[in-house]
């Protein structure tokens, strides 16, 4: 959900069978930080991957990222991309956060300011969380779960946090609740309660496991009511974390430098190594890709990878190919085929169109096997907990397409001879526009005429394939999307694509308009275990959605990621899908 | 001359306010008439998933849901006395002149104009001087010695000029002198305040790109002007009375030659005033030009109206200190 609104990530972004190996325990202080159960890189390619590439305890330096774009919001409140998500770490601790090791420990959720991973009541209902008492601010005051609160009470109120998600409207009680500036009770957000300075009670609506992971999202991490400038605490948000504001200008650059108040023996996820980060916007990614490999600065903060130019030549030379990393990201390319929309309303038109497409031009368009990605089977890609590999209309022993199936399913569907129907994409988007346009093609020697509708991807989802009567009214019967997962696991992945209760007019993600009683019944059930069982689900709603062919899954998305050799600590953290800034140290 | 200059001032200022009627009814009027609701331009302001309340209430604070007439007329106000704006905690005031509030960045426009123009104007003016003298010497060396070797080569070399692209010439000069030969490493923009020395030393490629361009453009009209002009009677008559060639080049040829250069300078100076978007973007210099493409790529309603407005500043100024450079060397202009 996220990914998709990395506008300029786009491009880009992976997916991954990231391979299991040890976990760095990034316990203590930065200087003694120890890597007892690190397993140290050596330099090659996807090294970083499964380990630590250039392992250090080095203090001091600059240690320098560039962005192609802007963030949406460094207000830990009001940010949604996954780069911010990643990169507030440096600044901010939120609840839980995601273990900083490599391979798939990096996708564990471990206690942040939290002291434990919360406990439950019997009803599913109220949550228990404790803090630890001695986190302080960047001005030496202590963190307290009202602070906590106030973080949160401060995403409700959408005209001045509007980037970030919604899940506490959704997930707690008191929805209608309209933030702090407009509400001046006492009691404030009633949903959660704060009994003493360490601890926090929620109030949920229905029961709902995933809580912990809601609060990974930085807007849960705790915000001095006295230091709460609004719309200009994206200025300055007051830290929590290893490195504070220095100074901001807005969308041009931004300078952190050490925070005197940080107690790493509170943090264990984070290091406080270089002795200054800096952070430039808006540079172009050429010149990103070369000061990357020039040693110039050393992470492109996106996390989307080298351009063509730049891969190019990073792939052409052993050398350089030596310091590069190939990750799969969680983020899936797929089409959403209609369930409305005559003739794609029925199974088999879709099911000719899954057999029929032709995976390998497609993920040629998005980039090929290493930039663009892998040829997916299944909604669900490979790094997302409860995933399962199927392949039920042969996109991988097929991939060209197998048009004898798709006949077969055509003479079912009543349209031998094949049908009419139109896609709709985002025509800003060269990549995707390739993709769709390959897509065609392939369909076309089936007999499937597509006729392409380009939107702009910023009222892509509100006005046009997000609105179902748009797409009802205008016959469209297909539309390409995207989508990354706010948490590694099936419900993160899969309910706002595949789950009925998640139709909407306006901002819809479910454009498949998939409502099969089966899948909305998993979906309940996943509210009411844990574990194992609950994890089995997700593939057991990934396996019928994909049944119902309501998306045909283009690919598992890949980046080529580039680690100058001045940059330490460095490799895949499993969950971003891109190197863990919490830790990176520089060499010199 | 002082109710020239006047006149031209109140002039400025109309047209100003045309082009501020203009860019406003292209960005809030013709959307409207093509269907677009308020309710649907808020919606694209309040992120992902909002309810019908949560649009309706950035519509409200945004002023989408007043009027046309009232909302041009609150963003005149806000240029002439300024803003008061919701923060969340408290309201914060957009002092003169304020050219209202980003949709998307929540912070007003003004402020974040004036922290990019110093670049832009860093790039502009030193590129500018850069062009201006290469173009005109080359261009007087190269009608003085007309069918020379040299002629031939800066002709060609300006022909280069005017038909390669800032975002290709950029992108070399950056390969080779910043990447291959390290002679200017890692270009990026220094304020002068903070470091002078950095700030020539980053800029020279930017100038350069910039200057390559516009000097070739220079370099062939002032070849193309100094020939016709050294063919007039009245550069024969002042050889003829026997002035030195130094004079007769420079205060008779060159001088008449000039006219359609400066008439030329003042419209390319400030149109590049109003950002140098591909020269910024190539070299991620954030000037004006940098802006402008975040705003659109953000559609930030405010934020392009804002750089619309800096831009037609810029260029409606240049014209009219053209002019009244005019008036100054042929009088017949007041009139």
């Amino acid at each position: 959900m996220r990914r998709r609104r990395i506008f300029a990530a786009t491009a880009v972004a992976a997916a991954g069978a990231l391979l299991i190996s040890a976990c760095s325990s990034s316990s203590g202080s930065s200087s003694s930080s120890s890597n007892n159960n690190t397993t140290p890189g050596a330099v090659a390619f996807n090294a970083g991957i499964s380990a630590v590439v250039n392992p250090s305890t080095h203090k001091g330096g600059t240690l320098i990222f560039d962005n192609s774009s802007t963030p949406d919001s460094f207000d830990p409140g009001n940010t949604y991309y996954a780069w911010v998500l990643n990169f507030d770490r440096l600044f901010v601790m939120p609840m839980f956060t995601f273990k900083s090791c490599p391979g798939a420990c990096g996708e564990q959720l471990v206690p942040d300011l939290a002291t434990d991973m919360g406990t439950v009541s019997d009803n599913g209902l109220t949550w228990t969380f404790h803090i630890q008492s001695d986190v302080k601010y960047e001005d030496g005051t202590v963190a307290t779960a009202q602070d906590v609160k106030y973080g949160i009470e401060r995403t409700y109120d959408r005209t001045v946090a509007a980037n970030g998600p919604t899940y506490y409207q959704a997930l707690l009680t008191d929805p209608k609740y309209p933030g702090p500036y407009k509400d001046k009770s006492p009691a404030g957000l009633t949903a959660i309660d704060t009994p003493n300075a360490t601890t926090l009670v929620f109030h949920l609506v229905a029961p709902f496991p995933d809580l912990p992971d809601v609060l990974a999202f930085p807007s849960s991490a705790p915000v001095p009511q006295a230091k709460d400038t609004g719309a200009n605490y994206q200025l300055h948000p007051v830290s929590t974390g290893p490195y504070m504001f220095k100074n901001y200008t807005l969308n041009k650059q931004l300078t952190l430098v050490p925070n005197p108040q940080w107690n790493p023996a509170t943090d264990p996820n984070a290091k406080q190594l270089p002795s200054q980060i800096i952070v430039n916007l808006n540079v172009s990614q050429p010149d990103i890709d070369n000061r990357l490999i020039h040693g110039d600065i050393q992470v492109d903060s996106a996390g989307t990878g080298l351009a063509a130019a730049g891969r190019a030549q990073v792939l052409a030379s052993p050398t350089l190919k030596a310091n590069a990393d190939d990750p799969v990201n969680g983020f899936a390319r797929f089409i959403y085929l209609n369930t409305k929309v005559a003739p794609m309303n029925n199974l088999h038109c879709r099911e000719a169109v899954e057999y029929a497409a032709n995976k390998v031009t497609m993920q040629t368009a998005w980039g090929g096997p290493l930039a663009g990605g892998q040829i997916g089977s299944t909604i669900m890609p490979p790094n997302i907990q409860g995933y399962k590999s199927f392949d039920y209309y042969n996109a991988l022993s097929q991939s060209t397409g197998d048009m004898t199936d798709a006949k077969k399913q055509l003479q079912l569907c009543g349209q031998p001879n094949g049908f009419s129907t139109s896609m709709a994409y985002r025509s800003d988007r060269p990549t995707e526009t390739a993709a769709v346009t390959a897509l065609q093609a392939s369909l076309a020697t089936a007999g499937i005429k597509v006729t392409l509708k380009g939107f702009p991807a910023g009222s892509y989802y509100t006005d046009f394939a997000g609105a179902p009567a748009y797409m009802h009214s205008h016959n469209i019967g297909m539309a390409a999307g995207g989508w990354g997962a706010d948490w590694p696991d099936g419900f993160g992945f899969l309910d706002s694509l595949v789950a009925g209760n998640t139709i909407s007019s306006t901002g819809n993600s479910n454009i498949a308009e998939e409502n099969n009683p089966v899948i909305n019944n998993l979906f309940t059930q996943s509210s009411k275990v844990t574990g194992a069982a609950r994890t089995a689900l997700w593939s057991q709603i990934d396996e019928q959605a994909m049944k119902d062919a309501v998306i045909l899954p283009m690919v598992y998305q890949k980046v080529v990621l580039y680690r100058p050799s001045n940059l330490t600590n460095v490799y895949v953290q499993a969950f971003y899908g891109m190197y863990n800034y919490a830790v990176m140290g520089v060499s010199s | 001359m002082i109710y020239f200059i006047i006149r031209r001032l109140i002039l400025t200022v109309f047209l100003l306010l045309l082009v501020s009627a203009i860019t406003f009814a292209i960005f809030f009027l013709v959307p409207r008439l093509a269907g677009q609701t308020a309710y649907q331009l808020a919606a694209q302001y309040v992120g992902k998933t909002p309810t019908p309340s949560e649009i309706l209430a950035v519509e409200h604070k945004l002023g989408l849901n007043d009027p046309l007439y009232l909302q041009y007329g609150r963003f005149v106000k806000g240029i002439i006395f300024g803003v008061h704006y919701n923060n969340g905690p408290d309201v914060s005031y957009c002092p003169f002149p304020c050219f209202g509030y980003s949709f998307r960045n929540q912070q007003p426009v003004w402020p974040q104009l004036i922290s990019d123009a110093p670049v832009t104007l860093s790039l502009a003016i030193g590129g500018a001087i850069l062009w201006l003298i290469g173009g005109v010497s080359i261009g007087v060396l190269s009608a003085l010695r007309r069918g020379s070797f040299f002629d031939r080569l800066s002709m060609g070399i300006a022909l280069a000029g005017v038909s390669l692209p800032v975002f290709f010439t950029g992108l070399i000069s950056l390969e080779l002198f910043s990447y291959k030969w390290a002679i200017f490493p890692n270009v990026h923009y220094v304020g002068i305040t903070s470091n002078p020395v950095q700030w020539a030393r980053n800029l020279v490629l930017p100038w350069v790109t910039l200057a390559f361009l516009y000097a070739a453009l220079y370099a062939r009209l002032t070849r193309a002007g100094m020939l016709e002009t050294m063919g007039e009677d009245y550069i024969r008559t002042a050889r003829a009375k026997g002035l030195p060639e130094r004079k007769v080049i420079i205060k008779h040829g060159l001088r008449a030659a000039l006219t359609p250069i400066v008439t030329i300078f003042g419209l390319d100076l400030g149109l590049l005033l109003g950002g140098a978007i591909l020269t910024e973007t190539t070299f991620s210099f954030p000037g004006l030009g940098q802006f402008t493409i975040l705003a659109i790529q953000n559609q930030d309603l405010p934020e392009i109206m804002g750089v619309v407005m800096i831009a037609a500043f810029f260029i409606v100024v240049a014209n009219m200190i053209v002019d009244i450079l005019y008036a100054v060397v042929d009088p017949r202009v007041r009139f």
